[in-house]
């Protein structure tokens, strides 16, 4: 069950160096270690040294005055340790070398760094005018440090970041980013959770700009705060809708049965759920209710349908619709369900009550087959609570035909054990994409939150065989503390997160993250360039060839843009768009007069049909959103004119109908 | 009517406010900010820079401000409420900032303030009464089920957030015992044991949780613990918690025996916690070896034998050879253990060493690095540590061979500190030692520049008290002499070749003799040469080569005597006091000297007194042994017989010392 424990705050660093942008780096020698893995999740491509743009000398690597002068014309060189390289530059290990295990950096001071063992490390002295990106906790010693050379710039690290590449400095994309050395590309398909409780009195709108600026594309909302009417409360959520919409960002209303509200739970105390121990459910912050009660189900329908009817939604996600815990049957205290009408069915089918299993008095029942003949009851249970509730939502597109519907689902085929602790089954779920138009989420289990980044493409591959909409998988990221002993952060931050996002983004179609408010604001600014997957990647002076599996933001300041050849209109102030697959990317110097600068669903094609006219084809499970730089005059959507709605200046969002279309706006 | 104060931050403020204006909360922030730090008592500034923060949703770092601003004016409940909802809402140690909360609605809805009391305690009410059910529902499980580190868990941080501290103190002490190698629980006890009052029970938890297990809980702990060493009581009461904290036994064991080597501590204590690391860890060799010859040193040989038997027949060789030692049996050749080895001691002694070398028992360090060395001969950080190790207990020949094995390291950094290492003990320790030193020295009195300088060869014969050598002196100026109707030598302008004996230096102090011949170098004549004495050096505080700037004492004493001046015994007292400073890598002392020479002769220019102040200097990049000394001394004649000049003088000096040793 996902935890609502949060974040420590983040302290930004105020870069100190100019922006050059990086897009190929390379490794000196045969030896790369974690370096691609640290350097593609944050935003840059391996490719051959004499092109690229950053380089990495590991420990060892003799000087030359070829790499110094690749620094001088505007490189950027990691350095690793200590070697020749390093000592040219006035990185040497001159001190006493002591045990080294938790650092202090300066993109997030207060977070504890802590590596799983102690490194034995000199002390070095660095060049004057270094700046010491991180140290040691007790000695000052400094573990990280970079400074500008010339047009480029020297990144140096103590020790080498370790096999994984997070174990040891979480903040090197950070730190080679505050040298200027930031990525060029970006994804902008990311969706977060969102819990209003933690941002009551925020500007809406200075929120989504971000939100927009650092990738999201869809907000998933915690709609149990808005599901009994609150003038208040309502007026929150609506403009909160307005300004997303505003930015270019959807809003999925986030549904957590059981758990309907706070309210509900204190209006229908019959209906509450069951534990094992015959007690109320109220495990952490969920109030579970009896979803297997006719009454209840049709209380929580009626309300579901104002709340959607209420608000301009554009989806729903039905969220973690099972039962509890991840303890299983050995922690009776937090088991459901055990309400009447589920004992009542149970006994009907098998002839005994399942509360025997827990009883340690009078009839008992401890045997395994007994229990595992529930659990199978319970996982069938599930599956048909999972159905109901995605006919109930398909229901809704009855006055919301546009309403895209997410089904979040735990993983089970990588952690097992979740059928019999949560009665969660992917494998019985799945075939409902074939008579269902949803999107399936696959909820990463607390009980792995401890694993790498490469588990996701182990994930993706054991879901592929279960159902051929493929298309339709999406993965969730939980970024929260971890209970397990992890290292070397609690939670998930810097290049860990990064290649969490990015090697998700490689196996999924969509990646969600959970949530919004716990992401570290050191991670922030990186966090669009590492959902983006590129392919290849080449410059020729200003001729930029690229290729990606997906929609793609490419860091373009020019006047123009031309894209294969011919004149592109999805261009901002600070990127193009580009649809998935290969490009030749080149200046125009000449600039059109409209402007798609934002498109929050998949690009297919667009042109200037006129100098003053622009038109393009898009393709999206929700609706889509549209956003140019000024007004349009007429806005036609294959071929019927559509109303657009602008009160930002300089940039007119229109939200645009789920499907595949074609939009010309002039 | 007096004058108004000028408000520090009104610019500032003013560009906040019109920040604010056009919703620009990022810039106000920033002015908000700035005006905090020109009027940091200013509740105003801090409360408007909270709702700024609000507005961008950091309801962190808005909690921070409104904490201040309370902080600054404890008469607004306006704040205090804020404050109070926003710690409710934290997430960092939740219960703690929760507890915060039910306390602030607690004493507001006692205030005089109608609207504050009332929100307070609706507030209050919202909170107490889910903590009051929440706690009622867990004691429940816990009544009616086997309990679970979950249910406990869950019971004291409800427990906590309520202030039931004793209630919250016990479930979290019994979810550890449930699940000990959750070691952070033991950071939420040490919490809850702070905010009840009971510093012991802190520093309990904090002491086992900074012990082994978890890495990140043991650091944690650390920044908590005072920078002193635990007292053996703490060790006995973290103990107490965490019985099988196996680390903490150990560093106790080892706490006691060093302790007992000192009579601080009796030997049957450190014997009782060996006895109790043996029963815990069968194959603990180390520790058995340990208590078996604590038993034998107490003359208890029953119980010593089996245990040292046992550490023979099964342990490692290098502690099956402390053991042989101790029973006076011939020792073995050490073989290297096979990885995986069934006798390999439970715990890490690299980690042991490092403790042991932090904590200043260098014998045990040196045992445990041993040990270490032994696991992984191919580790070069090790044979460095044991240098260091061995340097530090005076065993130099010791550490000259550990320096020496790991100067041979592929690490870069390894091999380069122990190259250092080894270059400056080899010296002390070779057969041959030949030393370089000059001293070329400009004056203003005599208007010359002077040079001195000696080449020396030492034979470092180790069982003899003293070491023969052969020296070549040289001593000399560019002037010559004093000019006019009866000039004077300058100096002895000769090569002085020599050949003679110095003895160890004790305590600053040696002595020396030596024969030989003086050569001219101005017109190639020759003389026998016999001169010795007596030399003492001694520096207190920060010597020009310390690390950290401070005061400092220096005094040298030399008498010489010298068969080429008539036979006479020359003596010098050159005495500095001053401060050594760094700057930025540029060593500096700054001193005033007071100088006495006088001989048994009585000769005029041997007999005089000097004062006056001087600078000193060690330029970064140069040769740690090179020094460059500017200085102005006021002089007097203590003897004016046949003194040509005035009985007062005042000089100025400039040199350049430079030394090495091959």
């Amino acid at each position: 069950m996902r935890s609502r424990n949060n974040v420590g705050r983040a302290v930004l660093l105020v870069a100190f160096a100019p922006h050059c942008s990086a897009g190929v780096f390379s490794v000196i020698g045969s030896q790369s270690g974690s370096w691609p893995s640290i350097l593609s999740s944050a935003g840059h491509i391996a490719g051959p040294s004499a092109v690229a743009d950053i380089l990495v000398a590991p420990s060892g690597t003799p000087d030359s005055p070829e790499w110094r002068g690749r620094v001088e014309r505007g490189a950027a060189l990691i350095l690793e340790g200590s070697s020749p390289l390093a000592t040219a530059f006035g990185f040497r290990p001159e001190g006493e070398i002591a045990p080294v295990v938790h650092l202090v950096d300066v993109h997030n001071p207060k977070l504890p760094i802590v590596w799983s063992q102690p490194i034995q490390i000199p002390r070095y002295t660095i060049p004057g005018g270094a700046q010491v990106f991180a140290k040691d906790r007790w000695t000052s010693a400094p573990e990280i440090a970079g400074l500008r050379v010339g047009a480029g710039a020297v990144l140096w690290v103590a020790v080498n970041p370790g096999v994984n590449g997070y174990e040891r400095f979480p903040y090197l994309p950070q730190a080679l980013n505050d040298l200027g050395f930031a990525p060029v590309w970006r994804a902008s398909g990311l969706w977060a959770f969102f819990d209003y409780s933690y941002r009551t009195r925020a500007d809406p709108d200075y929120l989504a700009e971000h939100w927009r600026k650092e990738g999201i594309s869809a907000l998933h909302v915690a709609g149990w705060h808005f599901y009994d009417p609150d003038a208040g409360r309502d007026e929150y959520l609506k403009q909160l809708i307005e300004a997303c919409h505003r930015h270019g960002v959807l809003v999925y209303a986030w549904v957590e049965l059981p758990h309907v509200s706070d309210m509900f739970w204190n209006d229908h105390p019959a209906w509450r759920e069951k534990t094992a121990l015959l007690q109320d459910a109220q495990l952490d912050w969920r109030k579970l209710m009896n979803l297997q009660n006719a009454a209840c189900v049709e209380a929580i329908r009626a309300g579901l349908k104002q709340m959607v009817a209420r608000f301009d939604w554009d989806g729903v996600n039905l969220a973690e619709l099972y039962f509890e815990s991840l303890e299983g049957a050995g922690n009776p205290a937090r088991f459901t369900p055990m309400n009447d009408d589920v004992r009542r069915e149970f006994q009907k089918q098998a002839g005994w009550d399942p509360i025997e299993l827990f009883s340690t008095s009078g009839k008992s029942r401890a045997d395994t087959a007994s229990l595992h003949q529930f659990l199978d009851f319970r996982a069938g249970l599930a599956r048909r609570m999972q159905e109901d509730w995605l006919g109930t939502m398909e229901s809704f597109r009855q006055f919301r035909p546009d309403l895209d519907i997410i089904l979040t689902h735990v993983d089970d085929r990588f952690d097992s054990g979740m059928r019999d602790s949560i009665g969660a089954d992917a494998a019985r779920v799945l075939p409902l994409l074939d008579g269902h138009t949803f999107s399936f989420l696959i909820e990463d289990p607390a009980t792995v939150w401890n694993l790498g980044p490469q588990r996701y493409a182990e994930i993706a591959k054991r879901y592929q065989p279960l159902t051929k909409h493929t298309e339709k998988l999406a993965i969730d990221i939980n970024i929260v503390d971890r209970y397990q002993d992890v290292y070397p952060t609690k939670q998930q931050t810097g290049t860990e997160l990064f290649e969490l996002v990015h090697m998700a983004s490689m196996a999924f179609p969509r990646v969600a993250l959970y949530f919004e408010n716990s992401i570290l604001k050191a991670d922030l600014p990186l966090l669009a360039a590492s959902s983006a997957v590129v392919t290849r990647y080449s410059k020729d002076h200003d001729r930029i060839s690229i290729e990606s599996p997906m929609d793609l933001e490419l860091n373009w300041t020019a006047a123009g843009a031309l894209v294969d050849g011919k004149p592109w209109p999805a261009q901002s102030a600070a990127t193009v768009h580009l649809p998935a697959g290969a490009h030749i990317v080149e200046q125009n110097p000449k600039r059109e007069s409209i402007h798609l600068i934002d498109l929050n669903a998949r690009l297919i094609s667009a042109a200037y049909e006129t100098g003053k006219a622009l038109a393009f084809q898009y393709a999206s499970d929700s609706r889509a959103i549209a956003r140019f730089d000024r007004k349009p005059a007429r806005i036609d959507v294959d071929g019927a004119p559509r109303e657009s709605k602008c009160t930002t200046p300089g940039a007119c969002a229109v939200l645009l109908p789920r499907g595949s279309h074609r939009v010309r706006a002039e | 009517m007096p004058k108004a104060a000028p408000d520090a931050a009104y610019a500032v403020l003013t560009h906040a406010f019109d920040a604010l204006r056009i919703h620009d909360y990022d810039a106000a922030i920033s002015f908000f900010g700035k005006a905090a730090a020109l009027v940091p008592g200013r509740a105003d500034i801090r409360k408007n820079m909270a709702y700024a923060l609000l507005k961008i949703g950091d309801s962190e770092a808005a909690r921070d401000q409104f904490g201040e601003a309370m902080r600054l004016d404890p008469s607004d409940l306006h704040v205090a409420l804020e404050y109070a909802f926003l710690c409710y809402e934290a997430t960092g140690e939740a219960p703690a900032r929760k507890a915060e909360a039910r306390r602030i609605f607690l004493r507001i809805r006692m205030s005089s303030d109608t609207d504050a009391r009332a929100t307070a305690a609706a507030a209050f009410e919202n909170i107490d009464s889910p903590l009051a059910a929440g706690i009622a529902r867990w004691q429940q499980v816990l009544a009616n089920s086997r309990p679970t580190f979950s249910a406990l868990y869950e019971l004291a941080q409800l427990a906590e957030q309520r202030d039931e501290l004793d209630l919250a103190a016990d479930s979290y002490k019994r979810a550890f015992q449930l699940l000990p190698e959750r070691k952070s629980v033991l950071l939420e006890l040490a919490r809850v044991e702070k905010a009840r009052g009971n510093a012991e029970g802190a520093t309990a938890a904090l002491l086992a949780a900074s012990r082994g297990g978890e890495t990140r809980a043991a650091e944690l702990a650390r920044e908590q613990l005072p920078e002193r060493y635990p007292y053996v009581y703490e060790f006995r009461n973290a103990l107490a918690l965490d019985p099988g904290n196996d680390a903490l036994h150990r560093e106790l064991a080892y706490l006691l025996l060093a302790m007992s080597e000192k009579d601080q501590a009796s030997r049957g204590d450190a014997e009782q916690e060996f006895k109790q690391i043996v029963d815990r860890s069968p194959h603990d060799y180390l520790a058995a070896a340990q208590l078996g010859i604590l038993y034998l040193a107490g003359d208890d040989n029953a119980l010593a034998m089996p245990i040292l038997r046992d550490v023979l027949a099964h342990a490692d060789q290098a502690t099956a050879n402390r053991v042989r030692m101790a029973l006076k049996m011939p020792l073995l050749l050490e073989e290297r253990r096979p990885e995986n080895s069934p006798d390999v001691a439970p715990f890490d002694p690299r980690v042991l060493a490092e403790r042991s070398y932090q904590a200043g028992f260098f014998k045990d360090a040196k045992r445990y690095f041993l040990a270490a060395r032994e696991q992984n001969p191919a580790d070069a950080s090790i044979a460095l540590k044991l240098g260091w190790t061995t340097n530090l207990l005076h065993d130099d020949a010791a550490a000259l061979r550990w320096f020496d094995i790991a100067r041979r390291s592929d690490d870069h950094a390894i091999s380069t500190e122990a190259n250092r290492a080894y270059g400056n003990l080899r010296p002390g320790l070779a057969l041959f030692r030949t030393t370089l030193w000059v001293y070329p020295l400009f004056s203003s009195r005599w208007n010359d520049l002077f040079g001195y300088g000696q080449l020396k060869t030492e034979v470092n014969l180790k069982k003899l008290p003293f070491r023969p050598y052969v020296s070549l002196r040289f001593v000399g100026d560019a002037r010559r002499s004093t000019g006019g109707v009866s000039p004077e030598n300058l100096s002895e302008s000769a090569f002085i070749f020599g050949a003679g004996v110095a003895t160890r230096y004790w305590r600053g102090a040696m002595a020396w003799f030596e024969a030989g011949t003086t050569v001219s170098y101005l017109n190639g004549t020759r003389s026998a040469d016999y001169r010795g004495g007596v030399s003492y050096a001694k520096t207190i505080g920060a010597s020009i080569a310390a690390e950290h700037s401070g005061w400092f004492i220096e005094s040298l004493a030399d008498s010489v005597f010298i068969s080429r001046f008539s036979n006479d015994l020359l003596n010098y007292s050159q005495n500095r006091a001053g401060f050594t400073s760094s700057l930025g890598g540029f060593k500096v002392q700054t001193f005033w000297s007071n100088n006495l020479t006088f001989d048994a002769k009585k000769q005029y220019w041997a007999n005089f007194v000097e004062t006056g102040p001087g600078f000193r200097f060690h330029p970064p990049g140069t040769p740690p042994s090179l020094a460059i000394t500017l200085g102005v001394v006021r002089g007097v004649y203590l003897r004016n017989e046949g003194n040509p000049h005035r009985p007062n003088f005042i000089d100025f000096r400039a040199g350049i010392w430079y030394a090495f040793t091959k």
